[in-house]
């Protein structure tokens, strides 16, 4: 039981005072003291360890009189009240006032019944406000996330601009785009061609013509098996970089991507890194006079199968 | 307050101010509360790192506001406002590198703050909850960082953007929505730019905002965890307020963070490269040096394939901070002594080495790759 303010306090052979403040550690929140006004002497501060007994209003102690007496008064200055320190919880563990504070309830509030109802109808109002707006608000962001492809030929240069066979040529071109509202923009983009021979063209398409087609499973292009002339979408297959044409120490001459090392051969096969698929074909036709046309396409990146979102 | 000193019997102005407003908000008491908190076993430089984090982001909040007047979020002028911050408006180059090492040393003072709770057992019961929204706090930097970082509309910005949402793309089942719903369409553009910049300056502010409030309320009703040594008496005796022995130690830390955030600024300020275009040209793509670890990671031949990038890109990082979640509910030891924690202690530094070791290697690869 703790002790309760003032409470008369006892000592072995007298009653000396009244209980007039607790001091507690604001570590442990345990009572470490008790503070006895002393009848006409002065406050005193007593230690818990000497407190044998406590009651409902006397708290009973193992000194004497002359004992408490002869402990040093106390100093209030070297305290601050419960109220200007921040100790969480310390309320949990105190209960030494005399009694409860109390203020009277309400009339209008005594007595109401359904205030569970009331408090779950709050909630459903806060709903019928809520909901109707969840399914506009995510149709008014997703606006711009779908578009159709397009399936228009750009013209993107000239194959007398390839110098080797079997060997890597960027060639750059600019896209025009249309986002939204906004004006058309041109973004620059790049393809690599390969003029291949027999061997790398027959790795490329395995001895089938290559087929694309739309959203409609209609064929928009079919690559031709014999036509040496192959482009390869910018875009590594494993997460999206700019691959380049270089010199490989071992491998020889080789698609490197520098964000995470995916190397290719002339043909798009993975010989090392992660990438899970081989370069991208894209379609192209080439005229007689040597321009190259292509149908700019992206594929999904770091998937085994081809997903067009471009 | 009996305590109080007693005013002199003509109060200044100030004083008369002063006084009007304390007895209707109590400015006293609140301060008084806010500063008199006991730090079980004293103050430590140990214990800098939350407010440190306060006045870090107060500071990018700051800078950030200033960087919106010339700053616009569009594809067609983005680059060139940057461009202008830099180069022209006076200070520019200050702000704008400030506010880029400022989002360094953010990310600096996340980790050590995390290691710090982790090493001190700090996120055992009572304080589960603190540590969970601690996490969250650390998404949010993370997010602010990968946002921030498409800003400035150059070939690095698009290029770090460019993977880490492929990245996304790989999360099951809503990967794909995610990546079109950050990117607004299938490739970034100004509806990247846009949303981007909304979820960098509206949306991650007030999350953080709200979140770091929410951190700070349980961290009071919690209270201070103290050291993991010493018994009761001994850290009785050592004992003190936050005001003034801490708040002089976080307010050093502040110090020394903002002086060092400024010599960075000074002597490295941002640079930036090319405007944006979807073709790479020579540019090598790197993000910035606090994901280099996981960037090195999915070089790996192990995180090959698309099973293997999916374990690489989310499996992995995703049970990592599964766990970190789970920390508290899984470790209901109430042991907090590092050393009497082997287990703890050993993750704990396998996890830096790891993170050491992948940053030094992508740091040497870049050798090869011209």
């Amino acid at each position: 039981m703790q002790p309760k303010l003032k409470s008369r306090v006892r000592c072995e052979d007298q009653d000396i005072g009244v209980l007039t403040k607790v001091i507690v550690d604001p570590l442990s929140h345990e009572l470490s003291h008790l503070v006895v006004s002393v009848n006409g002497a002065g406050e005193r501060q007593v230690p818990m360890g000497t407190v044998q007994n406590v009651t409902d209003d006397l708290v009973q102690l193992r000194l004497s009189s002359s004992e408490v007496m002869a402990l040093p008064p106390f100093k209030r200055d070297d305290y601050v009240t419960t109220h200007e320190v921040e100790i969480p919880h310390l309320e949990d563990h105190l209960h030494v006032t005399s009694g409860e504070v109390l203020v009277p309830i309400p009339d209008l509030e005594k007595n109401v019944k359904r205030r569970t109802f009331f408090a779950s109808l709050t909630h459903v109002v806060g709903l019928f406000i809520g909901l109707p707006l969840a399914f506009p608000v995510l149709k008014y962001l997703m606006k711009p996330m779908y578009s159709p492809f397009d399936n228009n030929w750009l013209k993107i240069g000239n194959v007398g601009k390839i110098k080797a066979d079997d060997a890597g040529t960027q060639f750059k071109f600019k896209r025009k785009i249309k986002e939204a509202y906004l004006p058309e923009a041109e973004i620059e983009k790049n393809v690599w061609i390969l003029k291949a021979t027999p061997a790398v063209l027959e790795k490329v398409y395995q001895g089938k013509d290559m087929e694309f087609r739309d959203a409609t499973g209609k064929t928009i292009w079919t690559n031709k098996k014999d036509i040496p002339y192959v482009a390869f979408s910018g875009k590594c297959p494993h997460l999206g970089c700019g691959f380049k044409w270089r010199q490989h120490k071992v491998l020889g001459q080789v698609f490197l991507c520098p964000c995470h090392l995916s190397i290719y051969d002339a043909s798009g096969k993975v010989l090392d890194g992660p990438a899970p698929r081989p370069l991208d074909p894209l379609p192209i036709q080439v005229s007689a006079s040597g321009e190259v046309q292509i149908i700019d396409m992206e594929f999904k990146a770091g998937t085994k199968s081809q997903t067009r979102i471009v | 307050m009996s305590h109080t000193p007693p005013t002199s019997p003509q109060p200044t102005i100030i004083e008369k101010v002063f006084d009007f407003v304390d007895e209707r908000v109590g400015l006293k008491l609140l301060a008084a509360k806010m500063l008199n908190e006991p730090v079980p076993g004293g103050s430590r430089w140990a214990y800098v790192f939350g407010s440190v984090l306060l006045f870090i982001f107060i500071m990018q909040a700051v800078t950030g506001v200033l960087l919106m007047f010339y700053y616009v979020p569009t594809a067609d002028h983005a680059y060139a406002s940057t461009q202008y911050i830099l180069h022209d408006v006076d200070y520019g180059w200050f702000l704008l590198s400030y506010h880029f090492w400022g989002s360094t040393a953010m990310v600096v003072c996340v980790f050590a703050h995390m290691s710090q709770v982790f090493l001190w057992g700090a996120y055992k019961k009572p304080r589960e909850l603190i540590w969970l929204v601690g996490l969250a706090l650390f998404g949010i930097v993370m997010g602010f960082g990968f946002t921030g970082y498409l800003l400035p509309w150059d070939q690095r910005a698009y290029w770090a953007t460019t993977v880490g949402v492929e990245i996304m793309d790989k999360t099951p089942l809503v990967g794909d929505f995610m990546a079109r719903f950050l990117k607004g369409g299938a490739t970034p553009g100004q509806m990247t730019l846009s949303r981007f910049f909304v979820i960098h300056v509206m949306v991650l502010p007030a999350a953080l905002m709200g979140l770091a409030g929410l951190h700070l309320f349980l961290f009071r009703s919690a209270g201070p965890a103290g050291p993991f040594r010493g018994t009761p008496e001994e850290l009785k005796v050592k004992t003190d307020y936050f005001f003034p022995r801490q708040i002089w130690k976080d307010i050093v830390g502040m110090a020394v963070v903002f002086a060092c955030i400024c010599a960075l600024a000074f002597w490295e300020p941002v640079v930036l490269l090319e405007e944006a275009t979807p073709d790479p040209g020579d540019y090598h793509p790197e993000p910035e040096w606090y994901f280099l670890f996981l960037f090195q990671l999915l070089r790996l031949k192990m995180f090959s394939g698309e099973f293997g990038q999916f374990l690489g890109a989310m499996a992995v990082p995703g049970a990592f901070m599964a766990l970190l979640a789970a920390l508290p509910f899984i470790d209901r030891d109430p042991e907090r002594n590092i050393f009497k924690r082997p287990i703890a202690l050993i993750g704990w530094v396998v996890v830096m080495a790891a993170i050491l070791i992948f940053t030094v290697s992508a740091i040497i690869n870049r050798e090869f790759l011209d």
